[in-house]
């Protein structure tokens, strides 16, 4: 009996020591070998940064004009402790006492959604009584979180040219390594994305205490918050507006730019969207995206397309600089002209033709015969050498280049000489965005140089030097020839442009209507005064049906420009 | 191997060490009460220290009463008071006060009584008396009656429903039927018929005590359910560090970031704020107590004292093993407190009592 209760003590001691030491392994491997993995999580426990936001930098157009700027708006926000129980059903009473979808209220909740003691704003940006009344009704479960909020003066007019701000909260993981805190704006496409380093500023917040319910119970330290800076465009607001207002209703991009040094007064992509509904998050926002005219798309940089007889101002300097070409060559048009089996069109017929009046009445059989005269290498050299096939590198993100069917592209079929005729005239493989085009017109405005197009004029007290401008390798003389012959277009009575001359602004440039599988695009590149041009500007009408469309467009904004004594 | 750790050398004294470790306990019980009811640095709940006080005072004095009341009346009145101890149950179930959604307590003259943990020592002595007396006369007689008696304790008990308490109970049947029985084989049949019937008893289970299970399991499944306690139990415990955070400084306890601190976590508390130090002390206390418990036990000659202090060695072993290791989230939360250092009248006074019925059998 006893040795059986003797084994039984001794048999008891092994299990409890047993027990004991698994209590030691467990407490040495949480308290020292995890120690600094808990007490970090502690402190997370504990420490909290209600944050507060930076203000960001304001963006002026040339004139001071504020394009964009934050305002103070009224976010109601929820602790997510503090309603672990009745999330949804607070919602929806939140949801039903505002008269908005629970589904909208979810949505940003789960979006901006940090940790359980970070307030989540999901009702954003409401007017202050209501803000006060719904916090009166819901006194427990909500709170009012004042932010600052973007605001642009011109949402429809600078939507293209300037982005939105937003939340970077969705996409925190993707960008902290660059430093952005879930809290904070992020620009998104525009100045707002490409300036966004200087934009942004520096968020603050308060460094605190919180117990288990997320009551405050001390305080650590006040991170102080530095605004952003503020930027100054080239742009002119007022021909910005003028210019949306040109253009509504069509689909397409209309630029202004400095001849001399590239500063942009105006660029514009029509259809347009609110920009002020991305910063807010709204749901109308899905009808800009699912929109099939893609109102998100910068037509001006972001998209390219063939550019017709604007093509041709380069392939007569290429003749001229290769001395192929005089401008007293003359070529005969009889309204087509055959290659073997294929028949290559002009719009007229115009007779014997020397380069003046080709340009002037843009016949393409003039052209189809210097580009039998170059070949297709050295026109497409002199396409690069003028800034085809490259970004313009304006200060915009996004930019897409063009094509020029230099030898080096690969192409789906071989070369044939009819491929060369549609070089020669702007059609076939060769395509641009309108930027790209203003900028290669732009060099026989500008004596022969290559301007880099910009929009930034000064950071806050700091004013940006002019990017330079690039020698183009071609004769003055010859620039001259085309600039005279580019005037023609306008001036003279059978100018393809020629309904511009009224306005009496001496204005030079090109038409271009560019074949398409639909209706044609509309082109109208030029510059004024033609004697020492100021300006160069850029329509464009995707699908628009011919440049006739494009002059319209181009007619009615110079003209109110010319009201407003904008010029 | 361990046998040589814990044989103590002649000399040590195990009423007077049993005292000192009473002393210590005790001190660092009021201390870590005293530090959980504090919140921000503010002391906002004064009341349940001072009632705690007074448990301390009234278990004291129990404990020198039992001390001096023959340990073999316990013999003679155990089945009558085990009838007291059903009795004092079904009381329960029908005038009981509820809290936490379990009906445990009695108020008798304005203190609220556990009688569930009363129900601890009275099976001890119950089942001391049985085994000493009765344990080899066959398995009907000598194991199956006896079970069958202590299981009405055990299902009034989960009635309540104290789930760790009833554990318990079927724990010390068995530990102390395999000290006194020649016959292991009998509880062995017992343990696997147990086990069979245990997923019937798993549907009988609240809804709150499978998801204490099932979040034992998983503690990320509900980081603000079930499994919040655990895991900020054993953020607190890890923050801890070596040292401890120091008295009154713990985080997790002074920013209520940890439920039930001064009942079942107290020892979250007590490894946040005194660290892998104070934590190993406190378990070298109770090893010291434990073993002396089981040093005398070796040496008596007398089978019911024998057995009363096997009972009580396994009890306390028992709790604080289930207590500290479901506080590291190595065992499920059972809800059973910590011995002499957790919240709560009953189970000191349990233990003080029991302590004082090992000073008795130790002096005769």
């Amino acid at each position: 009996m006893s040795s059986n209760k003797d084994n039984f003590i001794i048999f008891l001691k092994r299990i409890y020591i047993t027990a004991f030491l698994i209590l030691c392994i467990s407490l040495l491997y949480y308290q020292i070998v995890k120690g600094n993995y808990y007490l970090a999580r502690a402190k997370n426990n504990y420490v909290r940064v209600i944050p507060e936001r930076s203000i960001r930098g304001k963006i002026f157009d040339r004139n001071g004009i504020a394009l964009a700027y934050d305002r103070p708006s009224f976010n109601i926000a929820v602790i997510p402790y503090q309603i672990k129980n009745n999330k949804e059903a607070l919602l929806g009473e939140l949801a039903k006492f505002c008269s908005l979808k629970i589904k909208s209220l979810d949505r940003n909740y789960s979006r901006k959604f940090q940790n359980f003691f970070t307030p989540v704003d999901v009702i954003a940006d409401i007017e202050k009584k209501e803000a006060f009344r719904i916090e009166e009704k819901f006194a427990n479960e909500v709170l009012i979180d004042p932010q600052p909020q973007r605001y642009y003066a011109f949402p429809y007019e600078t939507a293209h040219l300037l982005g939105y701000v937003k939340d970077a909260g969705s996409f925190s993981e993707r960008l902290k390594k660059y430093g952005y805190s879930p809290n904070e704006r992020i620009g998104i496409s525009g100045i707002e994305q490409y300036y966004d380093d200087y934009l942004r500023g520096v968020d603050g917040g308060d460094l605190i205490e919180v117990n288990s319910s997320g009551k405050i119970v001390g305080f650590l330290g006040k991170l102080n918050s530095a605004r952003g800076k503020d930027i100054y465009l080239t742009i002119d607001s007022k021909m910005q507006q003028a210019a949306y207002e040109s253009i509504s209703g069509k689909k397409g991009a209309l630029i202004v730019m400095d001849s001399k040094n590239g500063e942009i007064f105006t660029l514009v992509s029509y259809p347009s969207f609110d920009s002020n509904s991305f910063v807010k998050g709204r749901d109308e926002i899905s009808n800009f995206l699912n929109d099939k005219n893609n109102p998100m798309q910068n037509r001006a940089i972001q998209s390219t397309f063939p550019l017709g007889s604007t093509f041709k101002p380069i392939a007569a300097i290429a003749g001229l600089e290769e001395n192929k070409l005089k401008p007293s060559t003359t070529f005969i048009c009889r309204g087509k002209l055959n290659i073997g089996k294929a028949e290559f069109e002009c719009e007229n017929v115009h007779n014997e033709e020397n380069m003046y009046d080709a340009l002037t009445h843009s016949c393409n059989v003039y052209f189809y015969n210097v580009g039998i005269t170059l070949g297709r290498q050295i026109m497409a050299n002199y396409a690069e050498k003028l800034g085809l096939n490259s970004i313009s590198g304006i200060d915009l993100p996004y930019e897409k280049k063009g094509t020029i069917p230099v030898s080096s592209i690969k192409l789906k079929n071989r070369w044939y000489l009819g491929d060369t005729l549609n070089l020669s005239i702007g059609q076939g493989y060769t395509e641009c965005s309108p930027i790209e085009i203003m900028r290669a017109t732009n060099v026989f405005a500008n004596e022969g140089y290559l301007v880099k197009p910009h929009l930034i004029k000064k950071i806050d007290n700091m004013e940006i030097t002019e990017p330079k401008s690039t020698k183009v390798d071609v004769s003055l003389q010859n620039i001259s020839i085309v600039k005279k012959a580019l005037r023609g277009v306008v001036e003279s009575d059978e100018g393809t442009a020629r309904m511009l001359e009224p306005l009496n602004l001496s204005i030079a440039g090109k038409t271009g209507t560019a074949q398409t599988n639909g209706r044609p695009h509309g082109w109208f590149v030029g510059f004024f005064p033609a004697d020492a041009p100021k300006y160069t500007i850029c329509v464009f009408l995707e699908n628009g049906g011919s440049s006739y469309e494009a002059l319209k467009v181009a007619y009615s904004f110079l003209e109110k420009l010319k009201e407003q004594k904008l010029l | 191997m361990f046998n040589n750790i814990l044989h103590f050398r002649t000399g040590f004294k195990p009423a007077k060490i049993i005292i000192t470790c009473l002393i210590l306990l005790t001190i660092l019980s009021l201390s870590s009460i005293y530090s959980s009811l504090h919140q921000g640095g503010a002391f906002t709940d004064q009341g349940i220290f001072y009632k705690e006080i007074m448990w301390i005072i009234i278990s004291w004095i129990i404990l020198m009463l039992f001390s001096l009341i023959n340990y073999r009346i316990y013999f003679d009145f155990a089945y009558i008071l085990y009838g007291i101890n059903i009795c004092l149950l079904i009381a329960v179930d029908l005038f009981g006060r509820s809290a936490l959604g379990a009906q445990r307590w009695l108020n008798i003259g304005g203190f609220n009584f556990q009688p569930s943990e009363l129900s601890k020592i009275i099976t001890i002595f119950f089942l001391a008396r049985v085994f000493s007396s009765e344990v080899n006369k066959g398995f009907l007689k000598g194991v199956i009656a006896p079970f069958s008696v202590l299981m009405l304790n055990v299902l009034l008990i989960v009635k309540q429903p104290d789930l760790g308490t009833a554990l318990v109970l079927v724990f010390l049947f068995f530990l102390m039927g395999f000290a006194s029985s020649n016959k292991k084989r009998y509880f062995v049949a017992l343990i696997i018929a147990a086990l069979i019937f245990s997923p019937f008893a798993w549907n009988h289970l609240k809804d709150y005590q499978k998801k204490r299970l099932i979040v034992f399991i998983n503690p990320n499944a509900e980081p603000l359910g079930a499994g919040y306690t655990i895991i900020q139990s054993k953020i607190a415990i890890g923050s801890g560090q070596f040292f401890g955070k120091g008295f009154l400084s713990g985080t997790q306890n002074q920013f209520n970031f940890l439920p039930e601190r001064h009942t079942d976590f107290i020892f979250t508390v007590i490894a946040e704020e005194w660290g892998f130090l104070g934590a190993i002390i406190l378990l070298m206390i109770y090893i010291f107590i434990i073993n002396n418990i089981l040093l005398v036990a070796r040496y008596k000659k007398d089978n019911f004292a024998q057995l009363l202090l096997i009972g009580m060695a396994c009890l306390f072993f028992i709790h604080i093993f289930i207590n500290i290791g479901m506080t590291l989230g190595i065992l499920p939360v059972v809800g059973i407190p910590l011995l002499f250092i957790s919240y709560g009248g009953t189970h000191l006074l349990v233990s003080f009592m029991l302590l004082g019925i090992f000073l008795n059998i130790y002096r005769q």
